[in-house]
C-alpha cells in the first residue's frame, strides 16, 4: 500500500499525504474551480457592460457585445465547474478508497492490531472518518476558488474605483477574521455531536449482538431505555452545535450585509459626482452583494477543516495503534517448545510435543488455559522462560511464517457467512475425498446431513443460522482442512454430546497422523486418544503419561472425573 | 453473499404520514422555523430593492444624497435582521428536526429489540444499525441543507418575482420565460439519477457488509492466514462503491450544466426586455434592478432543484425508519398468576415447511422439577427450549404454565416468569453493574452482590480494578468466557423467574471453565421448574428427570438411575462420557 513511505503518525500528515498522493488530479480540478468562481465574479460585471453599452445608450451592437460577454462568462464558469468539481471528486472518491483498503489492511495485518475500539467503531472509521478525510480536497478546492474570486473582484472594483476597492479590499479580511472567532466553537461542538452520536450507534450494535441474551432475561426495556438516553445525548450535542452554526451563517450574512451597505453608500456618493457610470455601479453592487457566497464558505472552511482533521487523527491514531501480535524476520523449521514459561498464572510450564506426537492437556483452572492458549498464539509474551518454534521464541518469528507451521484454532472461532463447503473450505482447495475425511472427523458430516442442501446449505453472517455445536465442528473441520504441521485445539468438543465427542477424539486422532496436535482438554474421550497426557496445576505440569496411567493419580482424576 | 431478509420499509403513505406526525409533536419550534426562515428571505430581498433606488437616485432626475444614505442604512439594518432570523432560523429548525429523529431512532431501536432475535439475525444487526445510524445522519444533513434552502428560496423567489412584476410587468414575464428550461432540467434529471442512487445505496450496503465481516472475524482470518480473501472483498467492493459515486457526481454535474443554461437563458430575456422597456419609457434603474432580481435567484432557483435530489434520498432513509417504526409496540405485561406444573401438548415445529424439528412433544414437568435433555445435534433440544421459553412460537400444539397459556402470551408477559440462558455469551459494553441491571435496573448493590456471590463470582469481580464499576465487554476489561456466562446466570438469579431454561449455558466456557459454572447452575435452578439442555452429563445426572430426544422426539425418559438400569441409548451415552 504505502510502500516504502513511512505511515503518517498524525492528522495533518494523513491529510498531506492524501493532498501529496492525489496532486494530479487536483492540479487540473483546482484550477478550474477557480476558473468558476471568478466568472461567477464576473456575472455582475457582464451585466453592468450589457447595461452600460446597451440599455442605457439604446445601441443594438453595444447590447449584442454585452450579451455576448454574458454567455463568454457563462461558459465558462458551468464548464468549469463541472470538470474542475469531477477531477475533485475523483481526487476524494479515490482517496476515500485508498484509506478504506489501508485501514482494513492494518485491521488484517498478520500480526493483528492492539485497539480499545469496538469493531463498531472502526466501522465507523473505515466508512465516515474515511470518507471526512478526501474532503479536504473540496475544502481546498473551494478555498483556492473563494480565494481567487475574490481577488478578482477586488480588483475590478480597484480598476473602476479606487476607494470602493480599498473599501472593498479592508472589508472582506474583516469580514472572514471575526467569523473565525466563532468557528472554534463550532468545531469542538462538532466534536462532542460526532462522539455522542457515534456512542449511540456503537450502544445500539453491542445491544443488537447480544440480543439473545437480552431476549432471555426480557431486559428489551431496560437495554431500549439505556439507548434512548445515549440518543438524547447526541440530540442534545446536536441541537447546541445547531446554535452556533446558526450564530456563524448569520454572523457572516449579516457582516457581509454591512460591507455591502456601506459599497452602496460610497459608490451611491461617488455616481452623484459623476464619477462612476450606472453600469458600473451596478457591477460593484453586485459583486459586493455576491462576495457573500464565497465569505460563507471560507468562514465555515475552517470548523470543516477541523472537522476532516479530527477523522484523519482518529485514523492515524489507528494505523498507528501497535500490532497485536509480535513479528521478526527468522523462518526456522523444527519443533514446538515451551520451557519454564511464566505468564500469570502460568508459574513455569514444560511442553515439548514430538514430532507428529498428539499431546493433550489438561488444565485445571479457566485462566491457565487461556493464557497457555495465549502464549501458543504469541499473543502474550512470557515473562520468564521461552516459547521456541525450532529454537527461536516465537516473538522472533515471522508472523507469516508462524502461522504458516503453527495453527492455533481459536476457541471462538468466526463461521463466516456463505455455505457450509465455505465455512470448512474456505479456498476451495479440498479435494472430495479429503473434504469427506475432515467432516466425517469433526462429525460435521451429521450438520452436513440435517439438512436436504447439504454441503451447500446457506449459513448467515457469524453462523447465527447454526447451533453452538454446529458451528464448534465446522470450526474444527476447518481447521483440520488447513493441516498444519502443529495443530494447537481448544477445547474442541465444549458443545458436543458424548458420544459424537469419541467420534471426534477417533476423527483428530486418525487426521492428525504423523502431524503435531496439542490439544487442551479436559474431555476424558480427548484425553485417551492423546499418545501423551499432561496435567496442568497451578500453572505448571504437574504429571504426565498415558490417560490410563494418569486414573491411578488422584490429583488428575480430580480434573478429568465427570 | 446470500439473500439478507432486510426488515421492512414503509410505503410512500405510511412515510409521509409518520412524517407528518413527527411535524405536528413540536409545533412551536416549526413555526418559528417557518416564520424566522421566511422573515430572513425577506430582509434578504431589501437590499436588491433598495440598491434599484440608489442607481434611479444617481442617475434619475431628482438625484440626491438623501436617498442614496437611508437606501444604504436601509441596507445596514436589513443585514442586521437577516443575520439574526437566519441564526433564529437555524437553531430552531434543529429543536425542531433533532427531538423527532431522536425520538424516531429510540422508536426504531425499541422495536427491534421487541423482535424475535432470529428475524434480527436475519436481517444481520447491520441492517438496524445502519438504520439508527446512518438514515438518521442522512436525514439529519439533508433537513439541515433543505429545509433552510427550500424555505429562505422560496421566500426569496415569491419576493423577487413579486419585484420584477412591480418594476414593469413584461420584466417579469421575460423572468418568467426561464421556467420551461428548468422544468425539462429536472424532469430530464430525476428519473435518470433515482437508479443510480438506489444502486449507490447496495453498492455502500456490500463494502459495509464486506468491512464487518473481515473486522468481527478478524482473529480467526489471522488464525488461518486467510485475509487476503477478506481484503480482496472490501478492496472490490469499496471499488464499486467509488465508481458507482463518481457516475452519480457525473450525472448531477450534467445537471448542473443544464441549469445553468436555464440561468443564462432567463438573464438575457430580461436584460432583452429591460432594452425594451426603457426605449418604451422606462428607467434604467427598473432594468438594472431587474437584472439584479434575477442574478440572485440563480442560488434560491437551485436550491429548489436540488431538493427534488434531496427528497429522493432523505425519503428513502425515512421510509427505512418508518417500516420498523411503525412495527407493533410490544403489548404491556398482563397481571395473569402463573405457578404449578409445565404441560406441554402435542408440540410440533418446523422452521422451513415439512422439515419437522420437533414432532409431537407432550410432556409435563411438575413444580420445582429439574428436567434435562440430552441428545445428538439436530434432535430438536435447542428449539423444544425455545419453545418452552416463549422465544419460538410452535407450529403446532400448545405450553401451560399451571392454568396460563405461555404459548398464547405476549413475549413480556413470558419474559416475567421464564428466563432462558443460550450458550451465545455476549457481555455488554459497560460496567458490571450495568451488565446486571439490564435484568433489574433498581437493584441495590446488595442484591447484585448477593446475586454475584450466588454464582460463584462474587471473588473475582471484587478483584476487578473497580468492582462493579469496571467497564467490561468489548470495549473494556477482559471476561473469559465462563466468568461472562456467570453474569448471564447472575441476571437470571435478579430476575426470578418460575421457570428457567438453559440451552447448554455451560459449553462456550470450554471444559475447565464449565466446572466452575455447575455450580452457578445449581444456585440458578434452585427452587425453580428447569429444563436444562446439556451435552456435559453430569448436568443429566444432577436432573430429577432425564429426556433424551431424537428427530424431534423424545425417545427415553426417566432419572438418571433408572435410564442407566434400562440401558438404552442414555446408558451407552453414558458409558462414552464416564470413560
Amino acid at each position: 500500500m504505502s510502500g516504502a513511505v513511512a505511515t503518517p503518525t498524525t492528522g495533518l500528515g494523513i491529510l498531506r499525504r492524501a493532498v501529496c498522493r492525489h496532486r494530479r488530479v487536483l492540479a487540473y480540478g483546482f484550477p478550474l474551480l477557480a476558473a468558476w468562481q471568478v466568472c461567477e465574479t464576473l456575472v455582475p460585471a457582464a451585466i453592468g457592460l450589457v447595461i452600460d453599452r446597451g440599455v442605457a445608450t439604446g445601441s443594438v451592437g453595444g447590447l449584442v457585445l454585452g450579451l455576448a460577454a454574458l454567455i463568454a462568462v457563462f461558459a465558462v464558469l458551468s464548464n468549469g465547474y463541472r470538470f474542475g468539481s469531477r477531477f475533485v471528486v475523483r481526487g476524494i472518491e479515490e482517496e476515500g478508497h485508498l484509506l478504506r483498503t489501508e485501514l482494513a489492511a492494518h485491521l488484517l495485518d498478520p500480526r493483528g492490531v492492539r485497539t480499545p475500539l469496538l469493531s463498531g467503531e472502526t466501522l465507523s472509521l473505515a466508512t465516515s472518518d474515511a470518507t471526512l478525510v478526501p474532503m479536504v480536497f473540496r475544502q481546498l478546492g473551494f478555498a483556492v476558488a473563494a480565494t481567487a474570486g475574490l481577488v478578482v473582484a477586488a480588483t475590478y472594483v480597484l480598476l473602476v474605483d479606487v476607494r470602493v476597492g480599498l473599501l472593498v479590499l479592508l472589508g472582506v479580511p474583516a469580514v472572514v477574521a471575526i467569523v473565525q472567532l466563532v468557528s472554534p466553537v463550532v468545531a469542538r461542538r462538532t466534536h462532542t455531536q460526532q462522539e455522542r452520536t457515534a456512542a449511540a450507534s456503537g450502544l445500539a450494535g453491542d445491544l443488537l449482538s447480544g440480543l439473545r441474551a437480552l431476549k432471555g432475561i426480557g431486559g428489551e426495556d431496560v437495554a431500549a431505555r439505556r439507548y434512548a438516553g445515549a440518543s438524547a445525548d447526541a440530540r442534545d450535542a446536536t441541537i447546541r452545535l445547531a446554535r452556533s452554526w446558526g450564530a456563524l451563517d448569520g454572523l457572516t450574512l449579516a457582516l457581509s450585509g454591512l460591507l455591502l451597505a456601506a459599497v452602496t453608500l460610497l459608490a451611491g456618493l461617488r455616481a452623484l459626482d459623476g464619477d462612476i457610470s450606472v453600469g458600473e455601479l451596478v457591477a460593484l453592487v453586485g459583486i459586493t452583494q455576491f462576495l457573500a457566497e464565497p465569505l460563507t464558505a471560507l468562514g465555515s472552511l475552517s470548523a470543516q477543516f477541523a472537522r476532516s482533521r479530527a477523522s484523519a487523527q482518529r485514523i492515524a491514531d489507528l494505523l498507528a495503534a501497535p500490532p497485536l501480535l509480535p513479528s521478526g524476520d527468522a523462518t526456522p523449521v523444527g519443533d514446538l517448545r515451551l520451557d519454564g514459561v511464566v505468564a500469570d498464572p502460568l508459574a513455569g510450564l514444560d511442553l515439548a510435543p514430538g514430532d507428529g506426537e498428539l499431546v493433550a492437556v489438561a488444565v485445571e483452572d479457566p485462566d491457565s488455559a487461556e493464557a497457555l492458549g495465549a502464549v501458543l498464539s504469541a499473543l502474550r509474551p512470557t515473562e520468564q522462560g521461552a516459547a521456541t518454534l525450532g529454537d527461536v521464541p516465537l516473538a522472533e518469528v515471522d508472523a507469516r511464517h508462524r502461522r504458516a507451521h503453527l495453527l492455533v484454532a481459536p476457541h471462538h472461532a468466526t463461521v463466516f457467512e456463505g455455505t457450509l463447503r465455505s465455512a470448512v473450505d474456505p479456498g476451495s482447495e479440498l479435494s472430495a475425498e479429503r473434504l469427506e475425511e475432515v467432516l466425517a472427523a469433526s462429525a460435521a458430516d451429521e450438520v452436513v446431513s440435517l439438512h436436504p442442501d447439504g454441503l451447500e446449505r446457506a449459513v448467515r453472517a457469524a453462523g447465527t443460522s447454526l447451533s453452538g455445536g454446529q458451528r464448534q465442528r465446522l470450526a474444527l473441520a476447518r481447521a483440520l482442512a488447513a493441516d498444519p504441521p502443529v495443530l494447537v485445539l481448544q477445547d474442541p468438543t465444549s458443545a458436543v454430546d458424548a458420544v459424537t465427542e469419541q467420534n471426534v477424539a477417533d476423527g483428530v486422532r486418525r487426521v492428525r497422523a504423523g502431524r503435531t496436535t496439542i490439544v487442551l482438554t479436559t474431555s476424558p474421550a480427548l484425553l485417551a486418544a492423546a499418545d501423551r497426557v499432561l496435567l496442568v496445576r497451578e500453572g505448571r505440569v504437574v504429571a504426565e503419561g498415558s490417560h490410563a496411567d494418569l486414573l491411578g493419580e488422584s490429583a488428575y482424576v480430580e480434573v478429568v472425573l465427570r | 453473499m446470500s439473500a439478507r431478509e432486510l426488515l421492512p420499509t414503509a410505503t410512500g403513505r405510511d412515510t409521509a404520514r409518520l412524517a407528518w406526525t413527527l411535524v405536528r409533536r413540536r409545533p412551536g419550534a416549526v413555526w418559528l422555523t417557518l416564520l424566522a426562515f421566511v422573515g430572513a428571505g425577506a430582509a434578504g430581498v431589501v437590499p436588491v430593492w433598495l440598491i434599484g433606488q440608489v442607481v434611479d437616485a444617481a442617475f434619475g432626475e431628482d438625484a440626491s444624497t438623501g436617498t442614496v444614505v437611508r437606501a444604504a442604512l436601509g441596507i445596514a439594518v436589513s443585514a442586521v435582521v437577516w443575520g439574526a432570523l437566519t441564526a433564529v432560523a437555524i437553531a430552531a429548525l434543529t429543536r425542531a428536526v433533532a427531538p423527532a429523529l431522536a425520538t424516531l431512532r429510540e422508536d426504531v431501536l425499541d422495536r427491534a429489540l421487541h423482535l424475535p432475535s432470529q428475524r434480527v439475525e436475519a436481517a444481520g444487526v447491520g441492517d438496524v444499525v445502519a438504520r439508527v445510524g446512518d438514515d438518521v445522519r442522512t436525514l439529519t444533513e439533508s433537513l439541515d441543507e433543505a429545509v433552510p434552502a427550500l424555505l429562505t428560496a422560496l421566500v426569496t423567489i415569491v419576493f423577487t418575482v413579486g419585484g420584477l412584476f412591480g418594476l414593469d410587468w413584461r420584466l417579469g414575464v421575460a423572468g418568467l420565460a426561464s421556467a420551461p428550461a428548468y422544468v425539462l432540467a429536472v424532469r430530464w434529471y430525476l428519473p435518470l439519477s433515482l437508479p443510480w442512487y438506489q444502486r449507490e445505496r447496495i453498492a455502500e450496503g456490500e463494502r459495509a457488509q464486506a468491512l464487518v465481516t473481515g473486522m468481527q472475524g478478524a482473529a480467526t482470518l489471522r488464525a488461518f492466514g486467510r485475509e487476503d480473501r477478506a481484503l480482496a472483498a472490501i478492496d472490490r467492493s469499496s471499488r464499486g462503491a467509488v465508481e458507482i459515486t463518481v457516475g452519480v457526481y457525473r450525472l448531477l454535474t450534467r445537471f448542473g450544466a443544464r441549469l445553468n443554461g436555464s440561468e443564462l437563458l432567463g438573464l438575457t430575456a430580461v436584460l432583452l426586455a429591460g432594452f425594451w422597456t426603457v426605449r418604451a419609457g422606462g428607467t434604467v434603474g427598473e432594468a438594472t434592478a431587474a437584472a439584479l432580481f434575477f442574478h440572485r435567484l440563480f442560488n434560491p432557483i437551485g436550491a429548489v432543484v436540488h431538493t427534488f435530489d434531496t427528497v429522493q434520498s432523505s425519503g428513502a432513509a425515512l421510509a427505512r425508519l418508518a417500516g420498523v417504526a411503525g412495527l407493533p409496540v410490544a403489548p404491556a405485561p398482563a397481571q395473569a398468576p402463573a405457578e404449578g406444573d409445565l404441560t406441554l401438548a402435542g408440540l410440533r415445529h418446523a422452521y422451513e415447511p415439512g422439515h419437522d424439528v420437533l414432532a409431537d412433544v407432550s410432556l409435563v414437568l411438575a413444580a420445582g422439577e429439574r428436567v434435562a435433555v440430552v441428545g445428538a445435534t439436530g434432535a430438536g433440544k435447542s428449539t423444544l427450549g425455545a419453545v418452552v421459553a416463549g422465544a419460538v412460537s410452535p407450529t403446532a400444539g400448545r405450553v401451560h404454565l399451571g392454568a396460563w397459556e405461555l404459548t398464547a402470551a405476549a413475549e413480556a408477559d413470558v419474559r416475567r416468569r421464564v428466563a432462558l440462558v443460550t450458550q451465545e455469551v455476549h457481555v455488554f459494553a459497560g460496567s458490571v453493574r450495568d451488565n446486571l441491571g439490564l435484568a433489574a435496573p433498581d437493584a441495590p448493590d446488595d442484591a447484585l452482590l448477593e446475586a454475584l456471590d450466588r454464582v460463584g463470582a462474587r471473588r473475582w469481580v471484587g478483584a476487578l480494578p473497580t468492582g462493579l464499576d469496571t467497564v467490561v465487554g468489548e470495549h473494556g476489561h477482559p471476561l473469559t468466557a465462563a466468568q461472562a456466562q456467570q453474569l448471564a446466570l447472575a441476571r437470571v438469579l435478579l430476575r426470578d423467574p418460575v421457570l428457567v431454561v438453559l440451552d447448554e449455558a455451560t459449553a462456550e466456557a470450554g471444559s475447565a471453565g464449565a466446572r466452575d459454572l455447575d455450580a452457578a447452575t445449581d444456585a440458578v435452578v434452585a427452587g425453580r421448574t428447569a429444563l436444562v439442555v446439556a451435552h456435559r452429563l453430569d448436568q443429566a445426572r444432577a436432573a430429577d428427570r432425564v429426556l433424551v430426544m431424537e428427530a424431534g422426539r423424545v425417545v427415553e425418559q426417566g432419572p438418571h438411575d433408572d435410564l442407566l438400569t434400562a440401558g438404552g441409548r442414555y446408558a451407552a451415552l453414558w458409558a462414552a462420557w464416564s470413560r
